[in-house]
Order: structure tokens, then sequence, then C-alpha cells
């Protein structure tokens, strides 16, 4: 009990130090809104003229646009900075003798700026979206429990994914960041800007079995209503699957790198 | 004049081998922007591509022409980064004091700061970007002949311009509120909207202020109109090729003007 306090009063401290800095609030809202705005013109421009493509109208695309930069504005994945920084800086020794968890202070952390994150940018920009573009409402009230589930296990995913790119900097610090790899790849084949279902079949097909399609495409699509109740099923059992795999990898380079930090400490 | 001019360039020479070998001290951080950056750009444009094969031609721009226009806008966008990225830490560099050594120097310090560091990180962008540009202009049939050439030339240089000065008045912006790494990435998110894509997707009023108020247009839309013979939607009474170079000239003179006007209000590190 007393560590879940522990872990509830770092990501508190998180939500507050993030609301001192209300200019950035408002320029963080701006820059989103900019994105939101040009996408959907960009796909009222697509859709000029044309019904559906794929079975997805130009209405259904405009809600996908902005609950995708809802999503990435509110998912915040600190982790492989934060781990990358205690290794630059030493202190991380230091984070392994505490009597938590490391890794849970750093979720802990995360999840108190997803926190702020939902409260200072995403609510915000939901509003003038709907006041400026159009309202994104989710297919239907299944579609959007389901949507909200499946979103934990996306970020699940991803903050995994950031985990094990900041670990590794425990071997390589020296190759460079590897998260903007891995950022590059969420950017363009995880369906947050356009989904993979418009790609070639071919390379859909390849993509599929990645997991960066089941960040953002899946709880999209979702919502959207792109897919039914018994792909979403199956959608979110495939993330399921690819959280423990992820896991899995987590768990063995964290007591790897425990294993190594305890060496160089002499 | 001439030997102040000499002393620039030797003075700059220095700078730029100083920052070449301090970046250069742990080559392999490079690698992982050499994979990053192209996989991004190639990516992004490949992703219009298939939009405009699965939908339609974007308001009449087919896929090459955007691939051209694309080329032009990331060929300056490389440039900028590799000459300008400093303006990005401005905001650092108020609150941690470093604009102290240069103003000891004998040199002006615009130009110190311009040349203390020459971003390597650049050329990664500047891959694809090469990359794409020769696409598009193989697949539009562009024309090298000599104006042609000197055109794109001028284009890019405006466009490099552009983007730098635009960087450099917002970065500058932390000499009075010691806070503007915000804004840069404000205008960021503006440059990927506006420049990668042909701004006639937007409607009109858009149009009218990434022309006249924010100059972006002039960035890739308007040569690329006249290089591709679009329609942009409105009658300069010049050619939009030598708009871009006039309007990047002019921006860097306010931008230079904004720089040094808040050097002024620079107060070192407290305490």
């Amino acid at each position: 009990m007393t560590v879940i306090l522990a872990y509830l009063y770092i990501a508190k401290t998180k939500i507050l130090s993030s609301l001192v800095y209300r200019f950035d609030v408002f320029s963080t809202l701006i820059t989103n809104f900019i994105m939101v705005f040009a996408l959907s013109f960009f796909w009222k421009v697509a859709y000029q003229g044309v019904g559906s493509v794929d079975g997805v109208d130009e209405k259904q695309m405009i809600t996908y646009t902005i609950i995708s930069t809802l999503l990435s504005a509110a998912f915040v994945f600190d982790v492989e900075n934060t781990i990358n920084q205690r290794i630059r800086e030493g202190d991380i020794a230091l984070d392994f003798i505490k009597p938590v968890n490391v890794f849970g202070i750093y979720l802990a952390q995360d999840i108190g700026s997803i926190a702020s994150s939902v409260m200072l940018k995403a609510v915000p920009l939901f509003i003038v979206s709907a006041l400026f573009i159009a309202l994104p409402l989710p297919a239907s009230a299944m579609g959007l429990l389901l949507f909200l589930f499946s979103c934990i296990l996306s970020y699940m995913i991803l903050w995994l994914l950031s985990a094990i790119v900041g670990l590794t900097s425990f071997w390589i610090v020296e190759l460079g960041p590897l998260g903007h790899v891995k950022n590059a790849l969420v950017g363009t084949i995880s369906g947050s800007f356009i989904p993979v279902w418009f790609f070639p079949e071919g390379i859909r097909k390849v993509l599929e079995l990645l997991p960066f399609v089941y960040i953002y495409q899946l709880p999209l699509g979702i919502y959207i209503g792109k897919s039914n109740f018994l792909d979403s099923i199956k959608g979110i059992t495939i993330q399921f699957v690819w959280v423990c795999l992820l896991f899995a990898i987590f768990y063995v380079l964290q007591k790897k790198a425990r294993n190594r930090v305890f060496v160089q400490g002499g | 004049m001439l030997k102040h001019v000499k002393h620039y360039i030797s003075v700059g020479a220095y700078s730029l081998r100083m920052s070449f070998a301090r970046q250069l001290e742990y080559p392999s951080f490079l690698i992982c922007w050499v994979i990053g950056n192209p996989l991004n750009y190639m990516m992004g444009v490949w992703m219009i591509g298939v939009i405009t094969q699965r939908f339609q031609a974007l308001n009449g721009w087919t896929y090459p022409q955007i691939a051209f226009l694309y080329g032009i806008s990331l060929l300056s966008h490389s440039l900028s980064v590799l000459l300008f990225i400093q303006t990005w830490g401005i905001e650092r560099m108020v609150i941690r004091g470093s604009f102290d050594r240069f103003l000891v120097r004998p040199v002006g310090v615009f130009f110190q700061f311009c040349i203390d560091y020459i971003n390597l990180i650049g050329f990664t962008d500047m891959i694809p970007g090469v990359i794409i540009f020769v696409y598009g202009s193989s697949v539009v049939n562009f024309e090298w002949t000599f104006f042609n050439t000197i055109k794109i030339l001028l284009v890019l240089v405006g466009a490099t311009l552009i983007r730098g000065a635009t960087y450099t008045i917002l970065g500058s912006v932390a000499f009075w509120t010691k806070s503007s790494r915000s804004l840069i990435s404000m205008v960021h998110a503006l440059f990927e909207r506006t420049t990668y894509y042909p701004l006639s997707i937007y409607p009109t009023v858009i149009q009218v202020i990434f022309t006249f108020l924010l100059p972006f247009g002039f960035i890739s839309f308007y040569p690329a109109c006249e290089f591709l013979g679009q329609d942009s939607g409105f009658d300069f009474p010049l050619e939009f090729a030598l708009w871009t170079p006039v309007v990047g000239v002019i921006l860097e003179i306010i931008a230079v003007s904004i720089f040094n006007r808040g050097l002024k209000k620079y107060e070192s590190a407290g305490s």
C-alpha cells in the first residue's frame, strides 16, 4: 500500500510541475490545432467528389485525424529520455537503490504527465476542434468503450517500446538517439497520420505484423467504426499479445542493465 | 573594407573547423539520424503518393508535381537546419548566459552566433531532400536550362533565408521573455503543413495569411507553381522565383535587427 502511495505522490508532483508553464500550454494548443486543421483540409481535398474509400468516408477520416492528434497530445513517454539522461549524469545508480522500483517511478511520472496533458492539451484541443472543424463523435457507445480500453493497451505498447529504446543506452550510448528512429517509425507506419489500410496490399500485410499499427490505427479504427465488434476484439487481443511480448523483452533487458550498473559501480 | 571581410572569412573558417571537429568527436552519433530522418521524409512523400493514387490529385496537383514541391521544401529545410539550428536554442543560451563569450570578442555577435555551430544533422535531411528533388524534377520533366538552374538556386537561397529568418525572429523572443522554444515548435509545425503540400488546398484566407503576413508560400508553393505552370490563385507583377530571394533577404534583415535589439536586453546569467 505504501508503495502505491509513493507512486501516486510521484505522479502528483509531475502534474503540479507541468502546471507551471502556462505559456507552453497555450502554444502547444495552437501547434496541435494547426496540425488538425491542416490535415482535415488535406482529407477534404482528397475526398472531393469521392464517397468513401475502403469503407471510410470524409467525416470518419476527419474524426480519425482529430482523435489521432488528441491521442498523441495525451500520450507522454518521457521514460526513454529520462533513462538516457540519468545514465549520462550517473544518477541511475541512485535511482536503483531507492526502495521503490525505478521503472515504476518513471511510469508514475509519465502517467502524471498524461493526467496533466489530458487536462491541459487534449481537452482544450477537443473543444477547439469541435467548434471549428467537426464534433468528433464515436461510431457507437460500444465503440467508445472498446476504444478507451484499446487506448490503454496502445499506451502500454508505446511506453514499453520507449523503455526498451531507453534501456539500450546502457550499451550503445554513442549510437545517438535510437529513439529518433523509433519516433520516425511511430510517426509514419502507426497510422497516426495516414492509416495503413490505404497502403498497397503487400506493404500493409507486412506492417500489420509489426507493433506500430496497434498504437494508433487500431483504437482509431474502432472509434470511427471502421472495424466491427469481432475485428475490434481480435485487434485488442493482438495488442495484448504485443504488450506481453514487449514486457518480456523489457524485463530481460532491465535485469541485464541492472547487473551492468552494479559492475560499473564496483 | 577588404581587410575586414578577410578577417571575417578567416575567423569563420576556424570556427567552422572547430564546429566540425567537435561534432565528429563521436562520428557514430550520426548513425540514428542517418536512418531516422531519411526514413521520415521518404515515407512522408510516399504516403502522399499513396493518397493521390487511392483518391485523386490534390486540387489539380499530381504526385510528381507534389514531389517536386516537396523536394524544394525539404532542401531548403535541410539548409536551414544546417545553418540556423542555434536559433532554436537561444532560450537556453539566454538563461545560461552563453552570449557572454560572443560579446567580449571583436567580431559581430550575430556572425559568431551563426558560425559557431554548423549542424551536421542537417546533412541527414539533405539526403532525402536531394533524392526527392531529383526524382520530382525528372518526373515533371523539369528543363535544366541555364536560367532555370539559376532560378532554382535563387529560390533555394531565398527559401532557406525565409526559414532561417523566421527561426531567428522567434528565437530572439527569448531575449525578452526567456522562453521561445515552444514558439519554434509552433512555427515548425506551420512549415510542415504549408510548404510540403500545395497551399491552394486551404481556403483563400489561409493562403492570403501565408503570402502577406507569414510569407511561407514563397518557400516552395509559389516557385513550384511557376516552374510547373500551376495556377497559384494570385497574380504578382514579377516572377515568383524572383520574389522568393527578395522576401528572404528582407526577412533576414528584419531578423538580424530584431536579434541585435534583443541582445541589448540580454543581461547574462543571474547571481
